[in-house]
């Protein structure tokens, strides 16, 4: 059913032709106008000197490559790792990394090896050049594992070894120096020669020439772990206060970008 | 802005070390009661007072970087120490790394990354020839006993000709040619049965003096000095009972040494009914190579020996076949490595291997050998695709002694050969006195034969690159690197056989296939080659019929989309007949040849030293380090002398800029780092 027509549609209906044709008439008159303009010669705009932009600051150029840092090649990496050891083969390393543990701080090798990066090319798998979160997971769990072992073994002495306790300095892997004595709160004065050495051992350069103030960073870390070791309400470990401190102190190195890439 | 270098000092206080602390020498310090080995540096473990830096950060990273590509790991602080030592000249401590094992394991890396010669455990091989399978049996008195066979072994004795050397009425046993357990009950097998059809052997894996008349250096007891590396699994040690084994028991046909045997003639007609004595198959018929060559004796060493003549064995002490732990084709034998990224001497673990992976394993060692002496010995690196040299211990010695292939040698014989022609690899270059077992001792062989052309005729590479086409497209890339990419085009319907014509595939195959030709002697997934004499490019032999078919045994050689009714075109030759007769060797002498060989083997090593791929912006560097490369004689040594020294790998170090940035970025949001 239709609407009845009002007297408004019906002037509108009247109107229309008429606007149809101003219309078409306005567009003829444009279509002419642009037509003419085309002719015309094009306007030229003469260049002028820009003006001297004031200086407002002086900056040195930053010419240095920009280059992404470099995977350190997965050989590479764990040559440095049982280097760090000790200089073992990788399966006696193996057995000491596990020790009385079993899989709970090591696993075993063939499960890392395409984690790190090593390529199988037997499968067509091919190296890692770029990390991934599986990557650095297996380098934290690694570095663990290390940094657990060489507390034992430089801050606490092997099981069973003559004389008891810690081995001579010449005889330590990762931690050589002497530890502080129990309860003894670390200043930077002291903190800071022992950490020099970790930071060679896993960085490669002395801790003064760190972009950061990596020295005093690493303070608080080594600090509020033994102040957490040493709360009355904290978990049993099997490390004193201070060889926790030294254990993360060493894991936050081993684990640094700074280590896994050059 | 750099940092202010700081006034070198002199070493304090501790005694200057020797760089060439012997990196890959690190031996294993396991001693009882410590728990670690020896460390990196006793003198340099002294925490005294943090010393001034002598160096800036830009150089002991520098160093770091050096040590990482050249020694293969980061540097010890005692070797930190020496870089601080006055008056340490870092161009001379270049210099002396790159004669140093470091380098040769870093450009090997490269050259492995890029060809992966590693062959899949799906490849099996497991020649009859070559293979012992294991049956065991209830011997006299009721004791377990293992005999050792070798599938389709011709016997003089008509009941078990081509099969297990007793029957079921002597065993209670049928044994499948199949890789299945036996069937049936086992009966005492009395003295006299067992001693006239088997015999017993002091093997090569039992026995470190095996060629001996009476061998008593035993495995695990007189033998010591057997290789570490050397590990037969228990059950090749042991008999049934768990108890070392002395000896093994053969069946009598293989235990022979001789060099050739006389082809077994029987006259035997093609029989109607079940196979007699209880066999499984029935009695094998005379071959049609027999017959023909009744007169001619045969070499025990060759693939087909065993099908044709019953007095060819597997040799002295067994050394011709390798020993399964059951009746399989594939058992396993030895515990090897599944990865050794740091070399054989300190794999990442090791276990139980079926034989197919004891023989790919040394295979890719033949490669890594091969390479390493190029890159120690600082060789012209193009020998890597041209020369004929290589190196073998004790197992490659094997496989190569006994020819083998992965096709039957029956599909060879209407072509007239009676197994599988003309050997990449001539046996008679071998060196005669090593022995099976030996696996630390690589002999150099200096000419494996005319057809020899670095790793492209080596096992590992034509069983990893398994097709003409794939072998062609490997050195393409590997070598030249260059890679296939299809234009886009539109690809239309087409029944064009030719490739390099065909809309679509032409832009790819125009070049691919005249490649793909230096490989059609080598058939696919196979390490031989088919001689000119037996098959030429062009056989009658195989040319097509009235019907438009050529003789079915041609399929496996020759291609019938490229055949007329006056012959038939060998597979993979079309496209470039010259290059079939040169071979892999002519692959060899023209990617030598190329100019892109050297700019390829620049932008590998650089790309690897650098971290990423050459762009034009190092243009520069790439033409100086060809012009070196070249003019040095294709050393690598000398590129990545010039490479290590050039400021733009010196300058490698990012972490002024952008990590940088995110350090100092870091200290707001805390955390130790």
């Amino acid at each position: 059913m239709s609407a009845p027509e009002t007297k408004r549609d019906a002037r509108a209906r009247r109107t229309s032709p008429l606007l149809l044709l101003a219309i078409a008439a306005g567009a003829a008159l444009l279509a002419s106008g642009a037509s003419s303009c085309g002719a015309r010669p094009p306007e030229l705009v003469a260049p002028t000197a820009a003006p001297a932009i004031a200086p407002r600051a002086s900056i040195a150029q930053d010419s240095a490559p920009k280059e992404e840092p470099r995977l350190v090649p997965a050989e590479a990496w764990l040559r440095t790792y049982l280097q760090l050891f000790g200089g073992l083969a990788p399966l006696d390393a193996q057995a000491r990394l596990r020790g009385a543990d079993g899989a709970q701080i090591f696993d075993d090798w063939a499960t890392y090896a395409s984690a790190i990066g090593l390529p199988d090319h037997r499968f067509d798998l091919p190296r890692g050049t770029q990390t991934n979160a599986t990557m650095l997971a297996t380098f934290e769990r690694l570095g663990e594992a290390l940094c657990a072992r060489a507390v034992e073994h430089d801050l606490q002495g092997p099981k069973g070894g003559t004389p008891p306790g810690p081995p001579p300095l010449e005889a330590r892997v990762i931690f050589a120096f002497e530890a502080p004595s129990p309860g003894t709160k670390l200043e930077r004065a002291s903190f800071e020669p022992r950490f020099d050495v970790l930071h060679r051992t896993f960085l490669g350069y002395p801790a003064s020439l760190a972009p950061t103030d990596r020295t005093g960073r690493f303070l608080s870390l080594y600090q509020d772990v033994v102040a957490r070791h040493a709360a009355k309400d904290a978990p049993k470990s099997r490390f004193t206060p201070e060889q926790a401190g030294w254990s993360a102190v060493c894991e936050g190195l081993i684990r640094h970008p700074e280590f896994q890439l050059y | 802005m750099p940092r202010p270098r700081s006034p070198r000092r002199p070493f304090r206080g501790l005694a200057a070390l020797p760089l060439a602390l012997a990196p890959f020498a690190l031996a294993s310090h396991a001693a009882a009661g410590t728990f670690v080995g020896a460390p990196p540096s006793p003198a340099a473990n002294v925490a005294a007072a943090t010393p001034a830096p002598a160096r800036t950060l830009e150089e002991y990273r520098r160093f770091r970087a050096l040590s990482i590509d050249l020694v293969g790991r980061m540097p010890t602080r005692a070797e930190i120490q020496e870089l601080e030592r006055a008056g340490f000249d870092l161009d001379r401590w270049i210099d002396a790394r790159l004669g140093e094992r470091g380098v040769v394991d870093r450009l090997l890396r490269v050259y492995m990354d890029a060809l992966r010669l590693e062959v899949s455990p799906a490849f099996t091989v497991t020649p009859q020839a070559t293979t012992l399978r294991r049956v065991q049996l209830k011997g006299p008195g009721g004791a377990a006993l293992f005999v050792y066979y070798r599938l389709n072994q011709r016997r003089a004795r008509e009941a078990t000709d081509g099969e297990f050397c007793l029957t079921k009425g002597e065993s209670g046993l049928q044994v499948p040619a199949a890789d299945r357990v036996p069937t049936g009950e086992p009966i005492e097998v009395t003295q006299k049965v067992l001693d006239a059809n088997t015999v017993e052997v002091k093997p090569w894996w039992l026995y470190g003096d095996y060629r001996a008349g009476d061998p008593v250096l035993r495995y695990g007891d007189a033998w010591k000095t057997a290789s570490a590396r050397y590990q037969p699994l228990p059950a090749l040690l042991n008999g049934p009972d768990g108890k070392p084994a002395s000896a093994v028991r053969v069946c009598r046909e293989e235990a022979q040494s001789g060099a050739t045997g006389r082809l077994l003639l029987t006259g035997r007609k093609r029989a109607p009914g079940p196979p007699p004595f209880d066999r499984l198959r029935p009695l094998p018929l005379d071959d049609g190579y027999a017959v023909q060559h009744k007169a001619e004796p045969i070499a025990c060493t060759s693939q087909a020996a065993h099908t044709l003549s019953s007095e060819c064995g597997c040799g002295v002490g067994l050394e011709r076949c390798l020993p399964s732990d059951a009746n399989t084709a594939d058992g396993r034998a030895f515990a090897l490595p599944d990865s050794a990224p740091l070399g054989l001497d300190r794999p990442l673990n090791a276990g139980p291997q079926t034989l197919s992976a004891w023989r790919r394993f040394w295979w890719t060692q033949e490669a890594v050998r091969f390479l390493e002496d190029v890159l120690a010995n600082d060789r012209d690196f193009r020998d890597v695709v041209t020369a004929r040299r290589t190196f073998v211990n004790g197992p490659l010695a094997q496989f190569y002694q006994a020819p083998t292939s992965s096709t039957p040698p029956q599909t060879r014989r209407p072509f007239g050969l009676v197994d599988e022609g003309e050997p990449l690899f001539d046996p008679a270059r071998l060196p005669k006195d090593l022995l099976v077992n030996d696996l630390d001792r690589w002999d150099r062989v200096e000419d494996r034969g005319p057809r020899a052309a670095g790793v492209l005729t080596m096992p590992v590479f034509l069983t990893k690159y398994a097709s003409r086409r794939a072998r062609g497209a490997a050195v393409y890339q590997a070598f030249l690197c260059k890679s296939f990419l299809a234009a886009g085009v539109e690809l239309t319907p087409s029944d064009e056989p030719d490739l390099t014509k065909r809309a679509g595939c032409s832009t790819c195959h125009a070049t691919l296939e005249p490649l793909a030709a230096y490989f059609a002697r080598v058939p696919e997934t196979d390490w031989s080659f088919l001689p000119p004499a037996s098959f030429p490019v062009d056989s009658p032999l195989c040319k097509k019929n009235a019907q438009g078919k050529a003789a079915g045994f041609c399929a496996p050689f020759y291609d019938p989309a490229f055949s007329d009714d006056a012959h038939g075109t060998l597979r993979g030759a079309y496209a470039a007949r010259a290059h079939v007769d040169e071979g892999p060797a002519g692959a060899g002498a023209e990617l030598a040849a190329s100019p892109d060989f050297a700019t390829c083997a620049v932008e590998r090593v650089s790309s690897a030293f650098l971290g990423r791929a050459l762009t034009s912006d190092d243009a520069a560097l790439a033409t100086s380090l060809r012009e070196t490369f070249v003019a040095s004689g294709y050393r690598m040594r000398a590129l990545v002398r010039a490479l290590v020294k050039s400021p733009r790998y010196l300058d490698a170090s990012p972490w002024s800029s952008t990590l940088l940035r995110s350090e100092r970025g870091a200290t707001a949001g805390g955390g130790a780092r």
